[in-house]
């Protein structure tokens, strides 16, 4: 009966370890928060080229990670793509309404993301505005062509 | 009702693969009795005993046990009917996880709700009878054969079944042991009132303990009988079989090309 | 030619019929309500295969991960971007080495056991006299091994990731001197919970099933002599470790594969 006994702890520590594992790899790992998720609203900005931004894709300001892009689809009325964000219900109310949007690359060869600029309007962003102001993404190879005929025009 | 066989073999015919084990066999094994099975070894009598307790489906034929087909009962049925059997391996197959004890217990545990007292009683009861009342803590891997037979005998009558099948009970017993299967097989029919089937190759001992006979060979019931009548049977095979001679009606020799042409290396290719 | 289509027919119905077997197999097997008895049993079975395996896959765990971040370091720092070993020894892990090689272990290291536990039962008449007793073996014996399996697999496969990805952060952070703070915070950047983490998860919970499938049903198959359990032993563990890794393929394509 005490062999099974210990044997029963044995199991059980070995379950609550794996348990805990995930939970580690959920928050640690992912970076998943144990926040509900209501405490977010969305924001829509379009952009004539997003470049090579994904849904997951951090939003930050100031270089502070505030949200994330939350879906990227085509915009069939205007033929441009259309980026979903969800941000942290502390800036829902605080950004004002001229506040800019632009697709960035950390680093030379990092992962694009967007980031917020602040403007100076009196009107504030609420749940589902939209920022007009926005400034997509950099596409090198358009870069190295407009190079190229501004050098050619000289 | 009562005095009708409790096992009945009709027309049993089974094969694996291509050869044939048994070209239809017929025997009767009445209640209360014990029947012995023998033949030469390799006729698949333990074949027969797996086709009575359901584990192998016969290509024809039909085997009743106390008035049901086996073989046409659902699985559930057939382990129903099994509660009412107990076997006893050629090599004991007690469960090397259990220590004795609980192996005698185990039939107890899986079908019935008797209290840990009762089961405790019971299973003591049965290795009373045995004789290893003081081995009960042991695990199988510290027992010798015979006493792994006899814990094995414990747990087949742990239930009380009505039938029991005895699968090579002597085989590679030193005489003492032997001895103490054959007289514990012989009291248990005695005092308990089984119905037994030995199936065996061990004449002087079988015969010392069977009521009827049945001996197999090629696939069909070569002769039947009473011990005494089989005793002086005049059928020159049974009587090969029943006094051992070494030579006779079944060969001594595995079948051969002339021995002499062997040799000479006129006959074959080898 | 004839003879060697008919030969190939005669192949295919065979291979058939042995996956049409181990099916049925399986399905007797899981199939009915678990008891008091059947958890007793099971938990006995998670010590066996869950516990004892913990060793081995912690040990392989953490040198995996120490050899990724040391790997991953003398590449990444030649584009400057050693921020992002964090990211790759996570992603690595997560998606593809600790579902895998954990299978892979787990298949050496519990299959064979079991296939031989349950095939040395066979050779001594235990489960035929298990089925005379009027007990199925298949609930009794089998299902609690599946079930184990079943368990263990993915829960080592949780320690076989975070061991790794602690090992990574050994080497790469403490011995090369990677900032801590990219360390893990380019991996929570990139590693997504239900794309990586839970699916990496769905991966050890397939290979378990198969793993365990493959181990119990040739044991349970197995010609009951010792070179038939010898035999019955390494092919639990070439199936498994064939299985483990096709699979693994279709897996992945199917779950990353069209990431756009």
């Amino acid at each position: 009966m005490k062999r099974s006994k210990t044997m029963e702890l044995g199991v059980g520590l070995f379950m609550l370890a794996g348990i805990l594992g995930l939970i580690f790899l959920g928050l640690r790992v992912s970076g998943l928060s144990l926040e509900a998720p209501g405490d977010s609203f969305r924001l829509e900005a379009s952009f004539a080229n997003v470049g090579g931004l994904k849904p997951r894709a951090r939003v930050t300001m100031a270089g502070v990670t505030v949200g994330r892009v939350e879906t990227i689809e085509l915009d069939t009325e205007w033929y441009d793509a259309r980026v979903v964000m969800e941000l942290d219900a502390e800036l829902e109310g605080a950004l004002p309404e001229d506040s800019t949007a632009a697709i960035l690359t950390s680093g030379l060869l990092g992962e694009q993301y967007v980031g917020l600029s602040v403007g100076g309007a009196p009107e504030t962003l609420d749940d589902g505005d939209r920022i007009r102001d926005t400034q997509s993404a950099l596409v090198l190879e358009e870069l190295i062509q407009q190079f190229v005929s501004n050098m050619v025009k000289e | 009702m009562t005095d009708s066989p409790l096992v009945e073999v009709e027309g049993l015919r089974f094969s694996r693969g291509e050869t044939e084990i048994f070209r239809g066999i017929d025997m009767a094994v009445p209640r209360g009795k014990i029947t012995a099975i023998m033949g030469p070894s390799g006729t698949g009598k333990t074949t027969l005993l797996k086709l009575i307790g359901g584990q192998l489906t016969p290509d024809a034929g039909r085997v009743r046990i106390d008035g049901q087909e086996v073989h046409a009962l659902s699985r559930k049925a057939l382990f129903g009917l099994r509660r009412r059997m107990g076997m006893l391996f050629q090599s004991g197959a007690l469960f090397s996880d259990l220590d004795v004890f609980e192996n005698v217990a185990f039939p107890l545990r899986v079908h019935t709700d008797l209290p840990e007292t009762m089961i405790r009683d019971l299973v003591l009861m049965k290795l009373q009878a045995v004789g290893l009342r003081g081995a009960r803590e042991l695990m199988p891997s510290e027992l010798s054969g015979g006493m792994a037979r006899r814990v094995a005998l414990a747990r087949a009558i742990a239930l009380d079944p009505e039938l029991i099948l005895y699968d090579e009970p002597f085989v590679g017993q030193d005489p003492i042991s032997m001895g103490v299967l054959v007289q514990l097989i012989r009291r248990l029919n005695d005092a308990l009132g089984l119905t037994a089937v030995v199936v065996s190759h061990d004449i002087k001992e079988t015969l010392s303990i069977a009521d009827y006979v049945y001996v197999i060979s090629d696939g069909e019931v070569m002769a039947h009988g009473t011990p005494q009548s089989l005793d002086v049977d005049r059928d020159p095979r049974v009587s090969q079989f029943i006094h051992g001679e070494p030579d006779g009606p079944v060969p001594f020799h595995y079948p051969a090309m002339d021995f002499h042409a062997d040799l000479l290396g006129t006959g074959g290719p080898r | 030619m004839i003879e060697r289509i008919r030969h190939l027919g005669r192949l295919g119905c065979e291979v058939l019929e042995g996956l049409g077997r181990a099916a049925i197999f399986l399905g007797l097997s899981v199939a009915g309500l678990p008891s008091a008895e059947g958890i007793r049993l099971w938990l006995r079975q998670m010590h066996f295969v869950g516990v004892m395996s913990l060793a081995i896959i912690l040990v392989s765990g953490l040198f995996i991960g120490m050899v990724l971040a040391l790997q991953g370091y003398t590449i990444l720092v030649d584009f400057g971007a050693e921020d992002a070993l964090g990211q790759m020894v996570a992603l690595s892990l997560l998606r593809e080495l600790a579902p895998v090689v954990a299978a892979l272990l787990f298949a050496g290291r519990a299959g064979s056991a079991l296939t031989a536990e349950i095939g040395l039962m066979k050779a001594t008449e235990q489960l035929t006299s298990m089925e005379m007793i009027g007990v199925d073996p298949l609930r009794r014996v089998v299902a609690p091994r599946l079930w184990a399996g079943f368990v263990a697999l993915p829960l080592l496969t949780i320690g076989f990731s975070v061991i790794g990805i602690w090992g990574g952060q050994l080497v790469g952070v403490q011995w090369l001197g990677v900032f801590e703070g990219s360390y893990w915070g380019n991996m929570q950047a990139s590693v997504d919970f239900l794309d990586d983490v839970a699916n990496g998860l769905i991966k050890s919970l397939v290979f378990a099933l198969v793993v365990t499938w493959i181990a119990v049903y040739q044991g349970y198959a197995l010609i009951p002599t010792s070179e038939g359990i010898s035999r019955a032993t390494t092919r639990t563990v070439v199936y498994a470790s064939l299985a483990v890794l096709g699979l693994d393929f279709v897996l992945t394509a199917l779950m990353f594969g069209e990431l756009s």
